[in-house]
């Protein structure tokens, strides 16, 4: 048994890794930038050096300013300090320059130009007479830092070599900015595609931002949420909370109710009972909980249809009112907000557990040692309850294990019908506002929790039935 | 002479009867799942949704079957056709003017006068389909009536469902066809080969893992500028130069093998590989994953989401058939097989894969209903479909934006229910009547 779990422990890690770095890469290949995420509430008027260098203050906070992955696949042109440059957008204009032309010198020339174009455009003062040429240089600066594409680009060129040359105020500017087109008419005309076509391995050494992440995160440390740079690990207690009080009571209810019906239906098999009971509980199991969801909110939550149905809040968890009230009416509020996702949550599960708790007896009714008992005159009661009723229980044993992680994920649904602040919410909108340390630490833990729930339930099966041996 | 007709009748239909009887595996099976009525009735139902699905385009369509303009008649919706396929193009008319406009001589509509995506704008702002609904010239006849009511913008939501039907039949078959196509490659190298029967040359194990590198250099990396602008035949280049690294590679490795020390033959113990890595994706929370990835893409379509549920479904698949397969590699008939020296190849994929698909079938019913539901989530969700596109989930996701709207939480939730039962009603037909247990 020992071995078995080490064993099976040892598993561990190749999926931890294969997790982790779908979960990077993922991360990586989002479009949009976590920095300028970051920095959205922060006003932007400081200036181009100011915003520039909080800019890179925050990159080098998240690490950003490592180069990605330990190795890199690319080709002989990219250079291997393409990672140096932090700012993302500019990072990903260079690329596509890289992948067109392959000249990284020449490109490098030409960033470097254009940057000095801004530099020395900022430091020229405002007048009157300038103020409309100056806007186009700005626009256009901005837009070269975007643009890749040859047609955009000589575009932007030749109309800041236009506004410079419109007013004297400008003068400096015009041998920037022709120098600025020299530079990108080599990167053209001096272009080395064949760099592109051979392959470089480059690498990068541990100190890089997977490395930089895992070892975080396996000591403990989650990061900061992108959106409001709180602790990721105290976003996901608070939303945890109500996703175990919603999954408690619900797999309670559904055990205490599912367990019997799935013994009196087994016991009772072919009756009309069994048979409407049984197409009952397939109904159920095939009603999709979002449907049910939406139709009990839309119908039993206001007095849209009638004021006799207006039975339950709208979603939330609790009411506005009742926040500082006593601790009972609180919990009153709570319980009253909380019964249809319960309700939802529990009634896909009780069918899937009594489908499977009849399954597990009819399997045991036919047992030779059930006629043996019957034989031996034992009453109906004895027979289910203390001879059959315990050995049908090894798939609901199980069963328990997988409902964990099963938990996490599986109450998407509901939390979001019924804006209830729990783990599937918080994963749902974490995904939509590109909150990368929320996302994949969730999907970390939810894959360590299948994988405990897995062994668990394997476990169980072998204490609970002495036959199954993992000692081989 | 009259008794003796009979007789022989008689004895004729015994001897058709024994025929029946003892007829071949699939007949069987056939005939077990006919015995199970609800099976059946779903089987029933499910021809009627591939019919909605395949003539979509017929049942609900804004354009007229046909029609007589100014003294010519055209036929728009197979026109529709034509032009999607650019042999044809519309007429500068039916450009210029909405459909509804026209001053047709006579016209024929389909069943349902709308498109999912037409909007009334007579009955914009969630029209019930029991109550007056107007048009222009006052009240809606009921051969454009909105049965099914509208949604905010005057879409009919009838017609919405249609259109989502060819969306759930298109998310089943090419998810799960996306999943066999794995499973079945994969199942079977590690089913039939087992942990001692494959071997390879040194050469080849060394060249194909470069050669992997080399086609995602050549076809993806190097390629990411024409990649990033480019349509989908821009992908499929890609992925012929990946496969064309691969085939180099192997046809490399077949000459060099003979070269001495290269083609020593190393055993790879194929089954403890795939069941490992089988384990591994098992345990990603498949829906999260799925999550996360749809949420990245750019330009989201339901295409997507159909590639990535079938790339993660595919291990249930791979392990029935590795299952069969360990089972059916020790009988007879494949010892004979080999005994006459067929390939491997072909042992394979002409005398044993066969043998291992029926149980397959009933992991594709489940599949197909699960990944129905997975895709009307997501679109519940407004994750992974494009604004444009109607489906049942995105229908069923405006009823939280609209309570008063009862059409919009009742009929599209109703047909993901009813596809996705009927699904989990074959899935258990078919395992009723192939389970060997119960035939009698």
């Amino acid at each position: 048994m020992f071995q078995y779990v080490l064993k099976r422990l040892l598993i561990f890690i190749p999926t931890i890794v294969v997790v982790s770095l779908v979960a990077f890469s993922l991360s990586k290949l989002a479009p949009g930038d976590p920095v300028e995420l970051l920095m959205k509430g922060q006003n932007n008027d400081q200036g181009q050096k100011a915003s520039t260098q909080a800019y890179e203050r925050v990159a080098e906070r998240l690490g950003l300013d490592l180069p990605v992955f330990y190795v890199g696949l690319s080709s002989q042109a990219s250079p291997d300090t393409l990672y140096k440059i932090v700012k993302k957008s500019d990072r990903e204009t260079l690329d596509k320059l890289i992948q067109q032309y392959g000249n990284w010198p020449k490109i490098s020339q030409y960033y470097k130009t254009l940057q000095q174009l801004e530099v020395a455009m900022y430091q020229v003062a405002d007048d009157s007479s300038n103020y409309e040429a100056k806007r186009t240089i700005k626009r256009n600066v901005k837009d070269l830092y975007l643009r890749y594409k040859d047609g955009a680009i000589s575009n932007l060129l030749q109309g800041i070599e236009t506004a410079t040359k419109s007013d004297s105020s400008l003068l400096p500017l015009v041998a920037l900015s022709s120098n600025l087109s020299q530079k990108y008419s080599a990167v053209k005309n001096e272009a080395t595609p064949n760099q592109l076509l051979i392959p470089s391995l480059k690498w990068y050494g541990s100190n890089n931002q997977y490395h930089r992440w895992i070892s975080n995160f396996l000591v403990g440390d989650f990061g900061f949420s992108y959106l409001d740079s709180r602790p990721v690990s105290h976003k996901m207690w608070d939303a945890l909370r109500w996703t175990l009080i919603i999954n408690f009571v619900s797999i309670l209810l559904a055990y205490l109710i599912a367990i019997p019906i799935g013994v009196s239906t087994a016991v009772k098999k072919d009756s009309t009972y069994d048979r409407v009971t049984t197409t009952i509980l397939f109904l159920l199991y095939s009603l999709p909980t979002f449907w049910i969801g939406t139709i009990l909110i839309v119908f039993f939550t206001t007095s849209e249809y009638s004021p006799l149905l207006d039975w339950f809040p709208t979603g939330g968890v609790q009411s506005l009112e009742h926040v500082n009230s006593s601790f009972f009416t609180r919990m009153l509020d709570i319980g009253h907000h909380l019964i249809l996702p319960i309700f939802c949550v529990t009634y896909g599960s009780f069918a899937f557990i009594s489908r499977q708790m009849r399954g597990g007896m009819l399997n045991v009714v036919k047992q030779d040692y059930i006629r043996t008992a019957k034989a031996k005159g034992l009453s109906e009661n004895t027979i289910i309850w203390k001879h059959a009723f315990r050995n049908s229980l090894f798939p609901i044993i199980t069963l328990f294990a997988y409902i964990f992680p099963a938990a996490i994920a599986g109450s998407v649904t509901i939390e979001v019908i019924y804006s209830i602040p729990g783990m599937g919410k918080l994963i749902i909108d974490s995904i939509f506002a590109r909150d990368w340390p929320v996302v994949y630490t969730i999907l970390m833990f939810a894959a360590i929790l299948t994988m405990i729930g897995n062994l668990v339930a394997d476990m169980l099966y072998a204490v609970a039935d002495p036959r199954v041996s993992y000692n081989k | 002479m009259f008794f003796g007709k009979k007789r022989v009748k008689q004895i004729e239909e015994h001897i058709s009867q024994q025929t029946e009887l003892d007829q071949s595996y699939w007949a069987n099976v056939s005939r077990q799942f006919n015995k199970n009525r609800l099976a059946v009735w779903s089987l029933r139902i499910f021809y009627v949704i591939l019919f909605i699905a395949l003539f979509a385009d017929f049942i609900a369509n804004e354009r007229p079957i046909a029609c007589k303009i100014d003294n010519t008649v055209s036929f728009p919706v197979f026109n529709q056709y034509g032009v999607a396929l650019g042999i044809s193009s519309w007429e500068d008319k039916f450009v210029t003017k909405r459909w509804d406009e026209h001053n047709y001589d006579w016209v024929i509509y389909p069943p349902i006068p709308y498109s999912a995506t037409s909007q009334d704008k007579y009955n914009r702002n969630y029209a019930s389909p029991f109550e007056k609904q107007r048009d222009k010239t006052g009240t809606k006849k009921w051969w454009n009536y909105h049965w099914l009511g509208t949604d905010e913008i005057g879409r009919d939501v009838m017609a919405g469902m249609v259109y989502g039907t060819r969306v759930a039949v298109l998310v089943g078959i090419i998810a799960m066809s996306i999943a066999l196509i794995i499973g079945i490659l994969i199942g079977s190298l590690a089913g039939y080969f087992g942990d001692t029967r494959l071997k390879m040359s040194l050469i080849r194990l060394i060249l194909n893992p470069i050669a992997f590198f080399l086609g995602i250099f050549y076809g993806f990396t190097s390629r990411s500028y024409a990649l990033s602008d480019g349509d989908s035949s821009e992908y499929l280049t890609s992925i012929a130069i990946f496969i064309g690294c691969l085939i180099i590679a192997n046809i490399l490795a077949s000459i060099l093998k003979h070269l001495g020390p290269l083609g020593r033959q190393i055993t790879l113990p194929m089954d403890i590989l795939v069941m490992r890595a089988i384990e591994v994706i098992n345990s990603i929370p498949g829906l999260l994953l799925i999550l996360s990835v749809v949420a990245i893409i750019e330009r989201s379509s339901v295409i997507w989401v159909m590639v990535i549920i079938g790339l993660i479904s595919w291990t249930g698949i791979a392990r029935f058939i590795r299952a069969e397969l360990l089972r059916v590699r020790s009988l007879e008939y494949i010892e004979a097989a080999q005994a006459m020296g067929f390939s491997e190849r072909r042992i394979i994929f002409r005398h044993a894969i066969p043998n291992a698909l029926t149980p397959v079938l009933i992991t594709i019913a489940f599949g197909i209903a699960s990944a129905i539901l997975t895709e009307a989530f997501l679109s519940f969700l407004g994750i992974g479909v494009a604004a444009e596109d109607v489906t049942w989930g995105s229908l069923l996701n405006l009823a939280r934006s609209k309570f008063q709207a009862w059409w919009l939480a009742i009929f599209p939730g109703f047909a993901i229910f009813i596809t996705v039962t009927i699904f989990n009603l074959i899935g258990e037909g078919l395992t009723d009547a192939l389970d060997p247990k119960l035939k009698q």
